[in-house]
C-alpha cells in the first residue's frame, strides 16, 4: 500500500455523498439534491418612485444606499484628517485652528472612520448586496425590518453631521469617550456635542441589530438548494462572523452609551467618581471611570474583527479567482474566522494595560490576545499558497489585494509588539499605535474595500471600470499610505504622543519636524487619489465599456443572475441549485478553466474537482 | 413546536443532529420559522444588553466603599400596620409569571388553531403585563417620594438609585413595548387574521400563528429578565 | 364550503402534536412554588454564603425552566440550542473578570483614600 494519491482514477463529485443526513438510501442520480424545505420567498415589489428608491426594500438598493450614505461619511472623515495633517506638518498655515478643532477632528474622524464608514460599509453595504446574491436567496428574509435598518443607520449618520453644527461643537473627547473628562466642562463640545454622539450611537445600534438580524437569519436560514454553510464563498462567511460580532458586542455601547447619557443628563455618578475643580467638590462622586473602558472595549475589540473579519472574506475570494485558483485550505480559512470571532471577546483589556486595571489581567489578555495572533497568521499563509503557482492576472483587483496582504501583515506585526504588556507600556499613546491600528484596521480593509469595488462594480452598474485610472489610484494610494504610517513608527519609538495638538520645542523632537511635514505631504496626495476613484466611477457611469455576463469568470452565485444587474428577486424564474463550492479553478480535465457552482456534477464527470 | 419533518432529510437526534442540521444545505434550524430564529437571536443580543447593565451593577455596587442601601428595607411595605419586606416586589413577581403562564398556554391554543381560547389568554397575558407596568410606576412613585433620585438617595450609596431607575426602567421599557403588541396581536387574533390572510399593515405579509409564539418568546424573555433583576437587585 | 372542512379536518389532526396543557401548568406551579422559596431566602434573612447559594439557585431553576419549557428550548434541536448557550461563556468570562476588578477597585480606594496609601 502507498499512500500516494491515485491519480488514475479521477473524483466524481457526487452531491448524495455530502448531504449528511440524507434518508440512507443514496440516491442513483449523482445530481441529486433534495427539494426546497421552505418554498418560495413572497416579495413586496415597489409601486412608486419612493417605494423603488427611497424606502426600498430590495436588498440591492439598501446596499447601494448603506454604500453611498457610508462613502459620504467616509469623505467627511477624510477631510478631517487632512486638517488634522495640516496642524502637525504646518501649523503657520493652519492659524483657523483651535486646539479644540483639533481635538473636535480627530474624535470625529475616529468615530466616523471606524463605526459610521467602515462597519457600515462591509455589512451595511457589502453585506446587503452580496447575502442574498451569494447564498441564492431571493432578498432578504425580512425586507421591511431591512430597510428600517437603513434608515435608523441614515438618521443616526444626520445627527452625527448635525453636531458639527451645535454649540460648542461635535465632542472632543477622543473616539473612546472615556469618562470623567468627555461630559466635564473644558472638554470640546461637552455640552450638546458629546449628547448628539450618544443619541448617534445608540440610533446605530438600534438600525444595526435590525440589519444584522436579517444577515444573520438571511444565512442561516434561507440559502437556496445544495448551499450548505461549507459551500458558501468566504466572502458571506466573513460577514457573517462579523455580523455575529455586532450582535453581541455593540450591547456593551449601547449600555455605555445609555449610561454615559444619564451622567450627563441627570447627574448620576456612574462613571464619574469624585471630582474636584478648581478646589470645589463637583456633584459626582463613587462613580468607576474604569467601568466605561471595560464596557467600551468589550464593543470595541471585537469591534476591530467587525471590520476585518469581512474584509479577510472578501480577499479570499478576490485572490482566489484572480489566481484562478482554489482557495488553500477551505475549510482551515473558514474555521480561523469563526476562531477569531471567537476570541475576539476575550482579549479586549488588552487596550488597557495602562488604564490602572487589576494589575493581573495583563497576563490573561496578553495570552489570548497572542493566541488570536494564530488563526490569523494561518489566514495569511492561506492566501500567500493560494497565490503560489496560481495562474495570476495582475489587474487592478488583485493589486489591491496584495496591497492588503502585505499592509495587514505590517500591521499585524506592530500588533504582536503591542500585545506584550511589558513593550505596550512604553509604546501606549505614541504615534507607533496610530501606525499600528491604521496599517491593520485602516489601510488594510481599505484596500480590500477598493479591491472589491473594481471587482463587483460590472454587476452592480453593468460597466467596467478604467483599468489605468485603477492602477494609478492603486499605485498613489499604496506607497502614500506607507509613507503615511512607516515614518509613524519611528515617531512613536522616539516617543512622540499622539493626539497633542502641538509637537512644541522639546529637543527630541527636533527630528520629528520634517518628518511630520512629510507625512502630511502624503497624506494630502493620498487623500486626493481617492477622487480618482470617484472620477473613474462617473465617467465610466457615462462612458464605460458595457461589462459582459461575469466578466472575472467566477464561479459564484451572484454573476450567474438572470439579468445583469441584477433584478428584484435577483434569479428570475427558478432559484439556482448548487452542486459544488465557489472555487472550481483551473480543474484539471474541466474545458474551461472555471466550473460555476451550479454546475452538475455529470457534466464535469472526469474532472477532478474537490469534494465539497 | 413538535419535531419537524423534512423531505429527503433524516433528523438526528442529539449532537449527531447538531452535526448534520449545521451541514446540511438550505436551512441550519431545521423546522425553525425565520421569524423565530430571528426572535431568538435579537434575545441572544438583548441578554447581551441586559448582561452589561448588570455587569456594570455588579462592579459599581461592589467598587463602593460607601454603605450600600439595604433592598429588604427600602423596598418593605406596609401591610396591616406592619412593614413586609419587598412585599410589592413579590407581588410583581407572582403578576409577571402569571402573565408568562397565559402566554405559554396562549401559544399552545394558537398552534391549535383555537382563535377563541389563544385570544382571551393574549389579552389575560397584555392585561397582566399592564398590571407589572402599574406596580412598578406605583414603586417607583413611593421611592422617589422617600426621597430616592437618580443621583442620590437618603440610604446610602448615590449608585443604588442610579442603577435602580436604568435597570428596572429598561427592563419595564421592554415589558410596555410587549404590551403594546399583545394588545395588537390580541386584536388579530380576535379579527381572525390568520384565518383570512391578511396582510401586515407594515410589512404586508401574511401572518400565521407562529407570530404568536415569536410574541410568546419575547414575553417569557421579559420575565426571564425579571427573574435576574429579583435575584440580583432585591435579594442581594 | 367543503374545502374549509378539510382544512379544519388536517387541523384537528395537528391538535394532537401540540404538548398537553399539562406540562404548563406543573411548570407554572413549580416556577411559583420557587419564586416563594426565594422570596422566603430574603423573608428569613439568611445571610453569607448559604443566602447566596440558595438565591443563585433558585434563579437558575426558575430560569432554565423558563427557557426550557415556555420558550420550547428542551423541545428545540440541539442546533439552536447550542448557537443560543456558547455565547454565554463571553458573559462568564466577563462578570468574572469584572468580579476581580471591583475587588480591585475597592483595595485601591480603601488604600489610598482611608488607609492613606503610600504616603
Amino acid at each position: 500500500m502507498s499512500d500516494e494519491y491515485d491519480n488514475n482514477k479521477s473524483y466524481q463529485a457526487q452531491s448524495s455523498e455530502v448531504m449528511d443526513g440524507s434518508t440512507g438510501s443514496v440516491n442513483p442520480d449523482i445530481d441529486y439534491v433534495r427539494p426546497s424545505e421552505v418554498g418560495e420567498q413572497e416579495l413586496y415589489h415597489p409601486h412608486s418612485f419612493i417605494e423603488k428608491w427611497v424606502f426600498c426594500q430590495d436588498a440591492k438598493v439598501i446596499g447601494v444606499q448603506y454604500f453611498l450614505t457610508a462613502v459620504f461619511t467616509g469623505v467627511v472623515g477624510l477631510i478631517l484628517s487632512w486638517l488634522m495633517r495640516l496642524q502637525l506638518g504646518f501649523p503657520e498655515l493652519a492659524g483657523f485652528m483651535t486646539a479644540e478643532h483639533y481635538y473636535q477632528f480627530v474624535t470625529m474622524h475616529g468615530m466616523i472612520m471606524v463605526v459610521y464608514f467602515l462597519t457600515a460599509l462591509f455589512l451595511g453595504g457589502f453585506g446587503n448586496y452580496l447575502i442574498p446574491l451569494m447564498v441564492g436567496a431571493r432578498d432578504m428574509v425580512f425586507p421591511y425590518v431591512n430597510m428600517l435598518s437603513f434608515w435608523m443607520f441614515f438618521v443616526a449618520v444626520a445627527v452625527l453631521m448635525a453636531s458639527f453644527f451645535v454649540p460648542g461643537g461635535p465632542t472632543g473627547a477622543g473616539w473612546t469617550l472615556y469618562p470623567p473628562q468627555t461630559i466635564l466642562e473644558g472638554t470640546p463640545g461637552a455640552g450638546m456635542g458629546i449628547l448628539l454622539m450618544l443619541i448617534s450611537l445608540s440610533l446605530f445600534v438600534i438600525g444595526f441589530t435590525m440589519g444584522g438580524l436579517n444577515y444573520m437569519i438571511t444565512i442561516l436560514q434561507a440559502r437556496t438548494r445544495g448551499m450548505t454553510l461549507m459551500r458558501m464563498p468566504l466572502t458571506v462567511w466573513g460577514i457573517f462572523t462579523a455580523t455575529v460580532l455586532a450582535m453581541l458586542a455593540f450591547p456593551a455601547l449601547l449600555v455605555s452609551a445609555i449610561m454615559m447619557t444619564l451622567d450627563k443628563v441627570l447627574q448620576t455618578s456612574f462613571f464619574m467618581p469624585t471630582i474636584l475643580k478648581a478646589g470645589e467638590v463637583l456633584e459626582y462622586g463613587g462613580g468607576s471611570p474604569i467601568l466605561f473602558q471595560h464596557l467600551f472595549w468589550f464593543f470595541g475589540h471585537p469591534e476591530v474583527y467587525i471590520v476585518a473579519l469581512p474584509a479577510f472574506g472578501i480577499v479570499s475570494d478576490l485572490i482566489s479567482v484572480h489566481a484562478r485558483k482554489n482557495i488553500f485550505g477551505y475549510r482551515m480559512m473558514v474555521w480561523a474566522i469563526v476562531g477569531i470571532g471567537a476570541l475576539s471577546f476575550f482579549v479586549w483589556a488588552h487596550h488597557m494595560y495602562v488604564s490602572g486595571m487589576n494589575p493581573w489581567f495583563g497576563f490573561f489578555f496578553a495570552t489570548t490576545t497572542l493566541i488570536i495572533a494564530v488563526p490569523t497568521a494561518m489566514k495569511v499563509y492561506n492566501w500567500i499558497l493560494t497565490l503560489w503557482r496560481g495562474n495570476i492576472r495582475i489587474n487592478v483587483v488583485m493589486l489591491w489585494c496584495l496591497g492588503f496582504i502585505v499592509t495587514f501583515v505590517n500591521g499585524g506585526i506592530t500588533g504582536i509588539f503591542l500585545g506584550n504588556v511589558s513593550v505596550d507600556v512604553p509604546l501606549s499613546d505614541t504615534y507607533f499605535v496610530i501606525a499600528h491600528f491604521h496599517m491593520v484596521m485602516g489601510i488594510a480593509p481599505l484596500m480590500v474595500i477598493m479591491g472589491a469595488v473594481y471587482h463587483w462594480f460590472p454587476l452592480v452598474a453593468g460597466k467596467m471600470l478604467d483599468e489605468g485610472l485603477g492602477k494609478w489610484h492603486f499605485w498613489i494610494t499604496f506607497l502614500g499610505a506607507y509613507s503615511i504610517y512607516f515614518p509613524m513608527h519611528y515617531l512613536g519609538f522616539i516617543g512622540v504622543p499622539r493626539r497633542y495638538f502641538e509637537m512644541y520645542d522639546s529637543p527630541y523632537m527636533t527630528s520629528a519636524v520634517g518628518m511630520n511635514e512629510f507625512i502630511s505631504i502624503a497624506a494630502f496626495i493620498v487623500g486626493a487619489a481617492q477622487f480618482i476613484l470617484i472620477f473613474n466611477i462617473i465617467k465610466t457611469l457615462k462612458t464605460g465599456k458595457k461589462a459582459e455576463q461575469n466578466p472575472w469568470k467566477a464561479n459564484s452565485l451572484e454573476w450567474y443572475t438572470s439579468t445583469v444587474p441584477p433584478e428584484h428577486g435577483n434569479f428570475g424564474d427558478r432559484l439556482p441549485v448548487v452542486h459544488r463550492w465557489p472555487y472550481d479553478f483551473s480543474v484539471p480535465g474541466a474545458k474551461e478553466d472555471y466550473i460555476p457552482q451550479t454546475t452538475a456534477p455529470s457534466e464535469v464527470i472526469h474532472t477532478e474537482v474537490e469534494k465539497t | 413546536m413538535s419535531e419537524p419533518k423534512i423531505d429527503g432529510f433524516e433528523l438526528k437526534p442529539g449532537f449527531k443532529g447538531m452535526a448534520s442540521d449545521t451541514a446540511s444545505d438550505q436551512t441550519m434550524f431545521k423546522g425553525v420559522h425565520w421569524g423565530k430564529a430571528m426572535m431568538w437571536i435579537f434575545l441572544l443580543s438583548d441578554t447581551f444588553v441586559f448582561s452589561c447593565f448588570l455587569i456594570s451593577y455588579m462592579k459599581g455596587r461592589g467598587s463602593t466603599p460607601v454603605e450600600w442601601p439595604n433592598p429588604s428595607e427600602v423596598f418593605a411595605l406596609e401591610a396591616f400596620g406592619v412593614p413586609v419586606p419587598l412585599l410589592l416586589i413579590a407581588l410583581m413577581t407572582f403578576v409577571l409569571i402569571t402573565s408568562s403562564g397565559t402566554m405559554a398556554i396562549a401559544v399552545k391554543y394558537g398552534y391549535e388553531k383555537n382563535r377563541k381560547m389563544c385570544g382571551w389568554l393574549l389579552l389575560a397575558t397584555a392585561l397582566g403585563g399592564l398590571t407589572f407596568v402599574g406596580m412598578q410606576a406605583y414603586e417607583w412613585s413611593k421611592l422617589i417620594h422617600e426621597g430616592v433620585r437618580p443621583w442620590e438617595n437618603p440610604f446610602g450609596a448615590a449608585q443604588f438609585g442610579s442603577f435602580f431607575f436604568m435597570i428596572t426602567g429598561f427592563h419595564g421599557f421592554h415589558v410596555s413595548i410587549g404590551v403594546i403588541f399583545l394588545f395588537i396581536y390580541t386584536y388579530k387574533v380576535f379579527a381572525g387574521h390568520y384565518e383570512k390572510g391578511k396582510r401586515g399593515w407594515f410589512t404586508k405579509l401574511k401572518g400565521d400563528y407562529v407570530e404568536i409564539e415569536i410574541l410568546g418568546l419575547y414575553w417569557h424573555f421579559v420575565d426571564l429578565v425579571w427573574v435576574f433583576i429579583f435575584a440580583f437587585f432585591y435579594l442581594w | 364550503m367543503e374545502n374549509t372542512n378539510n382544512i379544519e379536518k388536517t387541523d384537528k389532526k395537528e391538535e394532537a402534536s401540540t404538548h398537553k396543557i399539562g406540562i404548563y401548568l406543573w411548570i407554572w406551579t413549580l416556577l411559583f412554588v420557587l419564586s416563594f422559596f426565594s422570596y422566603m431566602v430574603d423573608w428569613y434573612q439568611f445571610q453569607g454564603m448559604l443566602r447566596w447559594s440558595l438565591i443563585l439557585f433558585f434563579m437558575f431553576l426558575k430560569a432554565g425552566l423558563i427557557m426550557a419549557f415556555f420558550m420550547h428550548l428542551f423541545w428545540e434541536r440541539y442546533a439552536l440550542v447550542n448557537v443560543l448557550l456558547w455565547p454565554m461563556t463571553a458573559i462568564a468570562c466577563f462578570i468574572f473578570l469584572m468580579a476581580a476588578e471591583f475587588q480591585y477597585t475597592l483595595f485601591s480606594r480603601l488604600f489610598y483614600f482611608v488607609v492613606g496609601g503610600g504616603a
